[in-house]
Formats: C-alpha cells, structure tokens, sequence
C-alpha cells in the first residue's frame, strides 16, 4: 500500500516536473509570425462595409433572415390551401321540404314551378360550427317562388329584413289595437310616430337590397309595407282619431299583419 | 490618475460598449490587442502563414458582425477565440490536407539544417520551432486545439471549455494524451532531461 502511494506521488511529482520541462520548451516555440499591417486595412474595410449597409428594421430585418422567408412562404402556402379547400368543400345535401307534398298551408302567392321548388326550399338542419356563406348559382327567378323560408335566417342581411318585420308588425298591430272613439279627444301617438320613422329608413334600404339580390317576394313585401310606415310617420304628435282611424281599417283590410306574420312563420297562417 | 482613467476607458468591456455604439477606433483597439494571440492561435490549428492571416481576418469580420450579440459576462478574449476555433474549424474541414499527418519516421525534420555555420543555440530553436509546430499538425483536431489552448495560449479549463464547448472530463483526457503525443515526439529530439 505504501508503495503504491509512493509510486503515485512519484509519478504526480514526475509529471509536475515534465509539465515545468514542457512548459519551458514550449515557452521557447516561437512561431516567427507577425500580425501583417495590411491585416487591419482589411478588416476595417470590412467592417466600414458592414455599417454601410443599410440596416433593416421590424418585420424587415425578420423577413431577411433565410429561414424566416421559408417560413413566410409554408405559412403563405397553408394558408391559400386552407382557403381553397374551404371553397371546394361542397354544399349540403338540400332537402325538399313540402316540395311533393303541396298542403293547405303552402303560401298561395306566386305558386312555383315543380323543377324550381327541388333546388330551393332547403329544411332547418343542424347547422355546421363554422359558418361559410353559401355559393349558390341562383338565378333571379330562383327566389321567385319563395314566399318564406328558414333561408331567411341564413344570411345577416336576412336576419335584419326578419327583425326589420317583426318590429313593423309590433308597430301596425299597435295602431290597429288603438282604441278609437268618436270623441274629439286627439290620440297620442308620438312613440309609434318615432318608430315608424326609423322604421320606414330601414324598410326603404331593405326594399332596395332586397331588390338588387333579386328576392322580389320580400321586395313586394316591403313595398306594401311603405305606405302605412309613411303614414304614421307622418302623423302628428298628437294625431286625430279619424286619422289613426283610416290606418286602422287600411291595415286590417290589407291584411298586412297576416302577411307579415305569414312571412315570419311560413304556413302558419290560412288566408 | 489620467493614465488609470484611460486604461479603464479601454478595458475590454468598455471597447465591446463603444464598438456597439458604432465607435470604430474601439474595434481598432480590440484588433491590436488581440490580433497577436489569434493568429498564433489559428497558426497553431492551421499551420500555414498565408492562411492564418486569411482567417484571422475571418474571425475579426465576424467578430465585428456579431459583437452586439456579446454576453456581457463573456471576456472578450475567450469569445474572440471561439470564433477563431470556428473559422478555423471550418477551413480546416473544407480543405483537403494531403499531408496533413506526419509520420513520426519522417525524416524531413532531420533535414532542416541547411549546413549553414549556424549558431548551435539558434539552430536548435529554428528545428524545435518545425518539430513543434509539425508535432502539432500530427495531433487529432481535438487534441491539438486543447493542447494549443492550455499550454501555448495558458488559457484556463474554464476558458477552453467555453471556447470548445467541451467537457472539463473531455479536456483533461484530451490534455493528457496530447501531452503524451508531445512528449513522444519532441522527446527524441529535445534531448537530456527530456525523457520521461
């Protein structure tokens, strides 16, 4: 054991000397080399070039990075994938609803054609999560023999035409419940005055989208809606009854409670 | 008192702060100061004159370009070595080394006397001078970096395992067996009290 401790102090003792003898020998290794003065010249016209250019900043100095650009390239690439399938996926089976069967509740107006009545009415399903705008090749007359659907409720513009009727039928039913007596007592009118106002705004933009997308059905509606909007709201504040009297019985004659609230909910109502 | 405040101006820290606020005499400093130990450094991986000075330049140019990016904790030494590793790294993979081993049996060492009435002093520095950087080239890569670092550059473990990214473990195996190669080789040559 002794020896063993002796050897190893002797070889650590040995080696210690051997790296001072190293050390001495290496101390003398000269490698006869000078730093050349041109060195410099060159590696300050380098770095006068690197400040020289011009520097990019944000998205750009990113955007510059090669990896980067292939980044910007795939996510590119992704993302019109994504975007053309989405516009390849195709359109949901339509059912026909009531298309064979035309009961007695079916909508009398503009009765349609047998080969249009396949292609249009289409049954509440359960909607998908992502909602995607249907690309339908519709001609005009596709909605011609439309009186009222669930289609109604597929598109904002229709959700507004959907709110725009049950506020009008709200506000004509309101006229036509005003208790009108022979007395001379005038009529307070004014908050159906207002409504009616802005109502009739609404109904003159719905009318003319209406139009231009070629739902003529809901554009007949909404012209035969107009007049009596115009007349209450040009009623005055405080309106004499013969005058909310007229509406009334214009309203109840035209029945355009019944057709508004037929459009609302189709074939509901027996006219 | 003005001396101390310039020797603090020009600490290694300070030219790395001034250099990346675009001072360009700073970098000029840190090139002199340390362009000496990088080409003797790259001189010892390389072995050639004409190449080490191409990649000393290397490694300034690309110390320049990333300086910025400089940790201040980094001594500007140790990093500026690294580089130098790199690039010379690089060189000496991308060239093809024919004769990049040398046989212990080559007798070309013998050879470098030119029979020129010389000074023994001088003669035997001049041919220790070919055997150690010959010597040196005849290492593995590794090996002659860490030997080269630790015994002619006198850099710590700690600062050749930064420049290196080696192992403390690593670097004293490979320490010990370049010295061992060293040995064997100049051994012979070096004389009395050389051997082991």
């Amino acid at each position: 054991m002794k020896s063993e401790e002796l050897s190893k102090l002797l070889e650590e003792y040995l080696d210690s000397e051997l790296e001072t003898a190293e050390q001495e020998l290496f101390a003398r290794y000269d490698r006869e080399l000078e730093v050349p003065p041109f060195l410099w010249t060159r590696v300050a016209a380098h770095t006068v070039a690197e400040n020289n250019k011009p520097k990019l900043k944000g998205w750009s100095a990113i955007f510059a990075q090669p990896l980067a650009r292939v980044i910007a390239v795939l996510l590119l690439a992704i993302a019109v994938g994504i975007v053309y399938v989405i516009s390849r996926q195709p359109e949901p089976n339509k059912t026909v609803a009531g298309s064979n069967k035309p009961g007695p509740t079916q909508p009398k107006i503009s009765e349609p054609e047998p080969e249009q009545k396949k292609t249009e009415f289409v049954a509440s399903q359960a909607k998908p999560k992502h909602r995607v705008r249907r690309t339908t090749n519709r001609t005009p007359a596709d909605q011609s023999d439309v009186w009222s659907s669930d289609l109604a409720y597929l598109d904002i513009d229709e959700q507004d035409t959907a709110r725009h009727i049950e506020q009008t039928q709200n506000l004509l039913r309101s006229i036509r419940n005003v208790p009108t007596t022979d007395s001379d007592e005038e009529i307070d009118v004014s908050y159906d005055k207002q409504l009616s106002r802005r109502l009739l705004n609404e109904n003159v933009v719905l009318r003319r989208d209406a139009e231009m997308k070629a739902k003529f059905p809901t554009k007949t509606l909404l012209t035969d809606l107009e007049p009596f909007l115009i007349d209450i709201a040009n009623l005055p504040d405080r309106a004499r009854p013969e005058d909310v009297r007229a509406i009334k019985e214009r309203v109840q004659k035209t029945e355009i409670v019944a057709a508004l609230l037929d459009y609302q909910n189709p074939g509901t109502i027996n006219r | 008192m003005s001396a101390l405040a310039g020797t603090l101006m020009n600490s290694s820290a300070d030219l790395v702060t001034r250099v990346c606020q675009g001072d360009s005499d700073a970098f000029r400093l840190i090139f002199e100061r340390y362009s000496r130990p990088v080409i003797s450094f790259i001189y010892d991986m390389v072995g050639d004159r004409a190449l080490a000075e191409e990649l000393t330049q290397e490694t300034f140019v690309r110390a320049f370009r990333a300086i910025h990016t400089m940790r201040a904790e980094t001594k500007l030494s140790t990093w500026l070595f690294g580089i130098a590793r790199n690039v010379a790294r690089e060189s000496l993979r991308a060239r093809a080394r024919a004769n990049s081993h040398v046989d212990l049996a080559d007798k070309s060492v013998m050879d470098l006397s030119d029979n020129k009435p010389e000074p023994v002093d001088g003669l035997l520095s001049k041919e220790l001078n070919e055997l150690i950087r010959r010597s040196l080239a005849a290492l593995d890569e590794d090996k002659r970096l860490v030997f080269t670092l630790k015994v002619l550059h006198q850099c710590s473990y700690e600062e050749i395992a930064m420049i290196t990214g080696f192992s403390l473990a690593k670097l004293k195996t490979d320490l010990h067996r370049a010295r061992a190669e060293m040995r064997k080789r100049i051994s012979a040559y070096a004389g009395v009290g050389y051997e082991v």
